[in-house]
């Protein structure tokens, strides 16, 4: 019976996801779901790269304004059809993460959120003054949207286009994440010098982090160039770059569903809290950042794996698969 | 191409860069006592220009009345910001990460709450240090007064700051619990105290060098966003996040380089070219060039 509830629920879940465009009549509901599934895309990385690898990034943005404005500048300017311009966009952002891994060889935690914040700043304050290339505060306008033959992709096909990058993007990360490789970035997240002493090239897996996390955040940004179809500098600020680490903490940074949950529920969140009355306009900012930080207080471990533990408890299984290493470390203690 | 423009600069970079140092003393102070790095930092900049204009030009209290009020209640900020933010998340076992994202969040509310109650706009600064117009004018070199004003001011913060940490027992209670907290708890100094004192003293160092902003920088959503708030960041790495003069002597070093790079280059890549700075300085000496108190071994 238990069983049955279970598959019951999941399938439920499921159905949801798939058939969700034809569920919500709202364009701009599903124009923002839209959004939510870039920032999942973008957030996966995140939870990648600080959850697995135990490095920080608070300069992901300029990866996403990196791959936005390429695509932008190579379809608009040189006519390149759009998967090229999302692929180059996503490969410049990958050459730009390898670069920035150098420096987490040497430096931990704070210092190498202060260089990832200046790279972020730079990449910002280039995208804003280098107005004969990117437009600057104006705007970069006429980005074409993606098309199939003649039809035009609106909301319910950009919907399935972005749900099936990011299920793919999911898949990479499970095959990664149980991989030689995977494993020995959990170990050099637990502590590096350890990993050293038993042969696994930390180097190597701080730089795979990287790249890998930059890519993914080039390849959200090329799809938001398509989806939005201008880009301004102001997606591109060190606060957008905050939001997304907040994503990754909110959804849990050792779940592979984190980035997903933290995505979509930061993305609605400002949208939920936007009430009708009078006088409540400018409060929901307010309320949103307030609630992100009673999040982070009160689960430090984040939503997605509380969220698991509570289905497991419906059905009552104690999985180890829903616990996340911190409290497995912790009972031990 | 002259000296006297050289001069000019000099000066006028050191008073913007003093006051960077003041806002990396309140990351200094937080690092020494909790090893934690307060991302909302410069929030109480921007929150003390902002109580400060309420007070003087909206209240009408008077400039010592202001000055004091506005900055109880920032220390009492930072009282707030230990036993509701530090404490939570420490007892719930969260790590520096988290401590990260949760000041990160409170720097975007307190820009959104700044936002709802007063609006985006810049409000005009009075005028304590004199006009804006007002130079001081030698021969041909010509300053803003302000200028001169905000590095008076600071350079006899920066003097109350040293006799407090080297002559006084509060000072060493907190270098002591600096170096070792346990050792110095052994010693029997209060470290729950000297934690509270070093929560006041970066919210309110902050809160000082955010009122001798608002000239510059108007009271504005810029004294509480990124940019100063980086700058200051840097100017701690340079002192090692340890050493008070050295940070002090780095967002001197900052301001210096900001403004001879507007002067020479251009101002619109100013902020490119500090923050390039700052990632050779942390790649070349990660534990900070004027760093003389001491070698911190790992950087974790």
């Amino acid at each position: 019976m238990r069983k049955k509830f279970k598959l019951i629920i999941y399938s439920l879940i499921f159905i949801l996801i798939i058939f969700y465009p034809f569920i919500e009549k709202n364009e701009y509901r599903l124009y923002v779901m839209n959004r939510a599934l870039i920032h999942s895309i973008l957030a996966s990385g995140l939870v990648f790269l600080t959850g697995f690898a135990g490095q920080i990034s608070l300069g992901q943005a300029g990866f996403y304004g990196i791959g936005a404005y390429t695509s932008g500048i190579l379809t608009v300017n040189f006519n390149m059809p759009i998967p090229i311009g999302i692929i180059s966009g996503t490969v410049l952002s990958l050459i730009a993460g390898l670069i920035l891994s150098i420096p987490s060889f040497k430096l931990k935690a704070f210092f190498l959120s202060l260089v990832t914040i200046a790279f972020g700043q730079i990449i910002w304050l280039l995208i804003s003054n280098l107005q004969s290339i990117t437009g600057g505060p104006r705007g970069f306008f006429g980005i074409p949207l993606m098309y199939f033959g003649k039809f035009i992709f609106n909301n319910k096909a950009y919907y399935y286009v972005f749900l099936i990058l990011l299920i793919l993007t999911i898949l990479i990360m499970y095959r990664i994440k149980h991989s030689y490789l995977g494993r020995s970035m959990l170990a050099i997240n637990d502590d590096d010098v350890a990993a050293e002493t038993c042969g696994i090239s930390s180097r190597k897996g701080k730089t795979f982090a990287f790249g890998f996390s930059a890519a993914l955040a080039g390849m959200a940004g090329g799809l938001y160039a398509h989806l939005a179809g201008f880009l301004s500098p102001e997606p591109f600020v060190f606060f957008e770059s905050s939001k997304f680490v907040a994503m990754a903490i909110v959804g849990g940074l050792r779940h592979l569903s984190g980035g997903v949950i933290g995505g979509v529920t930061l993305t609605f969140l400002p949208e939920i809290l936007r009430l009708n009355y009078r006088g409540w306009e400018n409060y929901y900012l307010v309320f949103t950042s307030f609630i992100i930080v009673l999040i982070v207080i009160f689960l430090p471990n984040g939503l997605g794996p509380s969220l698991f533990k509570g289905l497991d408890k419906l059905w009552e299984e104690n999985g180890m698969s829903s616990q996340t290493l911190r409290n497995i470390r912790k009972s031990k203690k | 191409m002259e000296f006297y423009n050289i001069l000019q600069n000099l000066i006028g970079g050191a008073s913007v860069g003093i006051t960077y140092g003041m806002v990396g003393l309140g990351v200094v102070f937080l690092w020494q006592s909790i090893n934690r790095i307060n991302f909302a930092n410069i929030s109480s900049a921007m929150l003390s220009a902002y109580l400060f204009y309420t007070f003087y030009t909206q209240a009408k209290l008077g400039f010592v009345f202001s000055l004091i009020f506005s900055l109880v209640l920032v220390a009492i900020y930072g009282i707030c910001l230990r036993f509701l933010i530090y404490e939570p998340i420490s007892r719930r076992g969260g790590a520096r990460l988290e401590f990260v994202v949760a000041t990160l969040m409170i720097c975007v509310l307190w820009l959104n709450v700044i936002i709802v109650f007063y609006g985006g706009l810049p409000k005009p600064f009075p005028h304590i240090f004199g006009e804006a117009t007002d130079f001081v004018r030698v021969g041909k070199f010509s300053l803003p007064s302000v200028y001169l004003y905000i590095f008076l001011v600071v350079s006899i913060l920066v003097f109350i700051i040293h006799l407090l940490l080297r002559k006084s027992f509060i000072g060493k209670a907190l270098r002591a619990t600096a170096q070792n907290k346990d050792v110095a708890q052994l010693m029997g100094i209060n470290v729950d105290l000297t934690t509270n004192l070093s929560f006041i003293l970066s919210t309110t160092f902050v809160g000082i060098a955010g009122i001798l902003l608002a000239p510059i920088y108007f009271v504005s959503l810029e004294l509480g966003g990124g940019g100063i708030g980086i700058k200051g960041f840097s100017a701690a790495v340079v002192g090692g996040l340890i050493d008070p003069y050295g940070t002090i002597l780095g967002g001197l070093l900052i301001g210096i380089i900001e403004n001879f790079s507007t002067f020479f280059i251009s101002s619109t890549y100013k902020d490119v070219i500090s923050f390039f700075i700052l990632v050779i300085v942390l790649l070349w000496k990660p534990n900070g060039i004027f760093n003389w108190t001491t070698r911190q071994e790992t950087l974790l």
